[in-house]
């Protein structure tokens, strides 16, 4: 692993850190119910807003890393994503492509895994947040802000059990 | 002796996670991530937002509910780990109440909440005080803290009810201050479930 990890604790407020950024430890049933709740709320857009949160968010973590570590290459700015992924306890990622877009297996999948732990396989895919980071990692590793990727999974490990496959395209 | 707060604070907060060769963090009998607390601010801040009027109950309850079974299973993993019998059980000498005080000092370590038991009734009522967490952070309306609802009714069920996993939702927890709406800190209360009708 390439990725700088700085690991920190506020002794006052035990709040931790990594990489200067705020992080919190939960386990698959939140993700799990959290996934779900958007689910249930698609009639208000709960999945959108759900990739919406992600990518935002993940786009300020990945892009404030590749700055100050002035990682200078897309492919090696796409690395940084793909192991942040992992760091986070997210899964492994397999990804391809260009600046105008490319394919992304999910090889593990804390969320996929985990709502199959919990309720069984699904029969449709609900993987809305790693459609909303993957589209924050194509930004950060091609220089474009938020919103400029569209993320679909198109293979769904919660489905099939297996990998999962997310088609990322210019928006 | 009983448990020594800061002690076992200090000691569990040196604990770092993260990711293992597969990307997951497979810890306390569950799956673990850990994730920037300001995205799970906004994700809550914007669907609540987002949600009519008639369905913003529905949508706290879903937060609350997140927090809970996340609570329910993983502190189960907590307080039965190796860590939990190194750092904790040896202090134990008040049965319940300090495996809850211990359960709740790893809450803190963990950076879920800076809090503590300021009132407790074994089996009937708790009361959590908390000085620093981390949907104090949040925006949106009124009092929030849906996480540590969730957390404070998982422990109290995981240590009073009937032992896991039968016992959840035996008791219920509401938030009576927030520093989120300018109050000095957070305060939670965990009383028994009335029956339904």
């Amino acid at each position: 692993m390439s990725l700088k990890l700085d690991f920190s604790l506020d002794n006052e407020t035990f709040r931790r850190y990594l990489n200067g950024h705020a992080v919190v430890m939960h386990s698959h049933h939140y993700l799990a119910l959290i996934t779900k709740l958007a689910e249930d709320l698609s009639d208000i857009g709960g999945p959108q807003l759900l990739k919406d949160v992600v990518e935002e968010n993940m786009w300020a973590v990945l892009h404030d890393y590749v700055q100050q570590n002035d990682v200078p290459s897309p492919l090696q700015r796409c690395n940084v994503g793909r192991e942040y992924y992992s760091v986070y306890g997210l899964g492994k990622l397999k990804v391809g492509g260009t600046e105008n877009g490319g394919e992304v297996c999910l090889v593990r999948s804390h969320i996929d895994e985990g709502w199959i732990k919990k309720w069984g396989r699904h029969s449709k895919p609900i993987n809305h947040f790693t459609c909303g980071y993957i589209a924050a990692m194509f930004a950060v590793a091609f220089n474009k802000p938020v919103k400029s990727y569209t993320v679909t999974e198109t293979e769904s490990m919660a489905v099939t059990g297996t990998e999962g496959t997310f088609i990322v395209t210019l928006s | 002796m009983t448990v020594m707060r800061d002690t076992v604070v200090k000691s569990l907060a040196k604990i770092t996670i993260q990711g293992n060769e597969d990307g997951l963090i497979p810890e306390y009998d569950v799956l673990e991530n850990l994730l920037p607390a300001a995205l799970l601010n906004s994700f809550s801040e914007r669907i609540m937002a987002a949600a009519p009027q008639e369905k913003k109950s529905m949508v706290a309850d879903g937060l609350v509910r997140a927090a809970y079974e996340c609570g329910y299973h993983t502190g189960c993993g907590i307080i039965t780990s190796d860590v939990f019998n190194d750092v904790v059980l040896p202090m134990v000498t008040e049965g319940e109440k300090d495996i809850l005080r211990g359960a709740f000092a790893a809450f803190t370590a963990w950076g879920w909440a800076k809090s503590g038991i300021v009132q407790l009734k074994a089996g009937e009522k708790m009361v959590i005080r908390a000085n620093d967490y981390y949907e104090a952070d949040s925006g949106g309306d009124g009092l929030r803290a849906y996480m540590l609802r969730g957390l404070c009714q998982a422990f109290f069920d995981l240590t009073y009810a009937a032992p896991y996993p039968d016992g959840m939702d035996t008791y219920v927890c509401q938030q009576s201050k927030g520093i989120e709406v300018g109050d000095p800190h957070g305060e939670f209360i965990v009383t028994k479930k009335q029956a339904a009708g």
